[in-house]
């Protein structure tokens, strides 16, 4: 209306609503299309504007009481929020950073938690281990009895050397998939989602996967099938068990950030310590995953003993170069 | 009494929206409206009946080509399932800020607490914590019948531990979202209204002039709710009820005002809307005024408690 009174906030308006209509324009293509494929003009507009539409709804907080104004610069503020600080990330670089950067860092600042992963599965192994030989019925009492799949005191050492060098039926593909959901994925996943509750769930349950593999180790030892057995585990059980005593490490961080927050909030604490945590457990996946193709395809192709015990350490040799060696920054 | 009054429209108020101060680098808080726990379910029920059609795709596709024992398919299915899903969520929000396929029909978002652009990690862990918090619970309660005692009571409280955490919290966050430091908000639509004190023309401001002292009976809270009632008048959808409706409440209103501001010149009926436009351009200048003088009114109550105490 030509004639209308303009009092003062309603000429601040009048100034600026084309300002804002063009970073309203601006937004819906950002939205649109990703801030990526905004032409150069736009992408140095959207900055400017958003930072003065900002200032103007403080402006207008103060001066103004213009309920529809107020509305609309607020929407169109966080809506240029938004535009403005979206993540800017690739999945290239995503990528090539965790495994070349973050996770080896991460992997070495965890490095004491680490190793007490593993020493919970060591411990543990060489208490199952001891107690097999003391008395074969802890046998029983270790393994479920799903998982010996008839692996006990009671069979044959025929038995147990047929099963070492079979030629499965089913192989491949299927053994691949049923693998992954079997015993140690989800001993890896509860060791470490339970590792927030204080540690000691990881630790107790790292060191009973120990006592499991000891006596079985120690069944097969005293049958004479000691290299056998290392051949048939070593293929693909040096990723496996480092991927559960890297989960264990993940844990136990989550843990001691309960535990131990320092002068910080628990919360806040495990916030911090979360980020590695993360990592460690997504090496961890990774390690399981890498694992279920070794003894999906790699144990039934590889019968040799000696073979086997060349592919398991020399990818364990593998995983434990990238851990230290890769992303060191020199300063 | 109007200590009462006062709280009970506070009340009103942040019941109606969950509404959060958020604040940018910029250093000016922006409010979000946080999503509900329904839009939420609605999201992921979507996102899981996408996930679940992509993957029936490949298995038959698998089935089709090769695999034709019933037990693999199943067993690679589940498989397919779990790999596809975990990279699906995070891929979808990292790379659409904040929205996967879902999110984006019901129009919500995750936004990082802290202010900041939503970062990787904290993606991460939120969708992966969604196994435990999400899948766990839903494959939980197919499987329990076949559980016994013990394990039926630990599966019941894992899914109630879950689903505390976002009725509890504040901004209806989950565990995960806790642990990234994100919420999900409703995307914020921004439309502009026109500027009702430019509604008014000279002629009418000078038809309906105001004494300054009958300005001082109400303050923003009031002068915002009969802005909302004369906007609802520019609206393109108005059936001849509601416009029946909004004349009515308009010449209650308009009684209303001119007993309080004492306003004694007649007004004929027709002109009420032009009456209630002006009095806001005027009331609205007013107010303005008062505030840029340090002297900010929220609402009639204020006002009369503060007549009150001066004359005390």
């Amino acid at each position: 209306m030509d004639n209308a009174v303009l009092i003062r906030s309603a000429r601040f308006r009048q100034e600026r609503e084309n300002d804002w209509a063009r970073l309203e324009q601006i937004v819906t293509a950002a939205e649109k299309r990703g801030v990526h494929n905004l032409s150069y003009d736009d992408a140095r507009d959207l900055a400017s504007l958003y930072r003065q539409a900002a200032n103007s709804l403080s402006v207008a907080r103060e001066i103004s009481l213009d309920k529809a104004l107020l509305q609309y610069l607020e929407a169109l503020t966080a809506r240029a929020y938004l535009a403005v600080y979206a993540p800017q990330e690739r999945l290239g670089g995503l990528v090539s950073r965790f495994f070349l950067k973050s996770a080896p860092q991460a992997m070495r600042r965890s490095a004491l938690f680490v190793l007490m992963g593993f020493l919970a599965m060591f411990l543990g192994a060489v208490a199952g281990y001891l107690l097999f030989l003391e008395n074969p019925s802890w046998y029983d009492v270790f393994l479920p009895a799903d998982l010996a799949g008839g692996r006990g005191p009671g069979a044959s050492t025929e038995y147990l050397r047929s099963v070492i060098y079979q030629d499965e039926a089913h192989s491949g593909l299927g053994a691949f998939a049923s693998f992954l959901f079997s015993h140690n994925t989800r001993i890896a996943i509860f060791v470490f989602g339970l590792g927030i509750f204080a540690c000691a769930p990881a630790f107790l349950l790292t060191f009973y996967n120990g006592l499991i593999f000891g006596a079985f180790v120690a069944l097969h030892v005293e049958r004479g099938l000691g290299w056998d057995i290392a051949g048939w585990l070593s293929i693909h059980g040096v990723t496996e068990l480092s991927a559960i005593c890297i989960a264990c490490g993940g844990g136990l961080k989550l843990g001691s950030a309960v535990l131990f927050p320092g002068q910080r909030l628990r919360t806040e604490a495990l916030r911090e310590e979360g980020k590695d945590a993360v990592k460690l457990a997504i090496v961890a996946a990774i390690m399981l995953f890498a694992a279920a193709i070794l003894e999906g395809f790699g144990r039934q192709l590889v019968q040799d003993m000696n073979t086997r015990l060349i592919i398991g350490w020399g990818i364990g040799a593998l995983w434990l170069s990238w851990f230290v060696f890769v992303g060191r920054e020199n300063k | 009494m109007t200590q009462k009054a006062r709280t009970k429209r506070v009340v009103r108020k942040s019941n109606l929206r969950l509404i959060e101060d958020f604040m940018p680098p910029e250093g000016v808080p922006i409010t979000f409206e946080t999503a509900g726990l329904g839009v939420r379910l609605g999201a992921q029920i979507l996102d899981i009946l996408i996930t679940f059609l992509f993957v029936i795709a490949i298995v038959i596709m698998l089935a089709i080509v090769d695999l034709s024992r019933g037990e693999t398919v199943m067993a690679v299915g589940s498989l397919l399932f779990f790999f596809i899903r975990i990279p699906y969520y995070i891929l979808t929000e990292l790379f659409w800020n904040g929205e996967t396929l879902g999110k984006r029909m019901l129009k919500i978002k995750v936004v990082s607490a802290d202010g900041r652009s939503l970062t990787p990690h904290a993606v991460v862990v939120r969708n992966l914590t969604k196994e435990a918090e999400v899948f766990l619970p839903i494959a939980l309660m197919f499987t329990m019948p076949g559980m016994d005692g013990w394990g039926v009571l630990a599966s019941l409280a894992w899914i109630g531990a879950c689903l505390i955490g976002p009725f509890f919290s504040k901004k209806r966050q989950r565990l995960g979202d806790f642990i990234a430091g994100t919420y999900v908000i409703h995307k914020p639509v921004a439309r502009l209204l026109p500027d009702l004190s430019r509604a008014t023309t000279v002629q009418h401001a000078e038809r309906f002039a105001f004494m300054p002292h009958q300005m001082d009976h109400y303050g923003a809270y009031e002068l915002q709710t009969l802005e909302t009632l004369l906007q609802r008048d520019t609206s393109k959808t108005v059936t001849y009820e509601t416009r029946r409706r909004n004349e009515e409440t308009m010449d209650a209103i308009v009684t209303r005002i001119r007993r309080k501001i004492d306003y004694s010149d007649p007004i004929e009926k027709k002109d009420h809307r032009d009456f209630l436009k002006a009095f806001y351009a005027a009331q609205r200048a007013h107010l303005e005024q008062r505030q840029l003088f340090g002297d900010k009114r929220d609402d009639k109550y204020q006002l009369a408690e503060r007549n009150k105490n001066n004359g005390a």
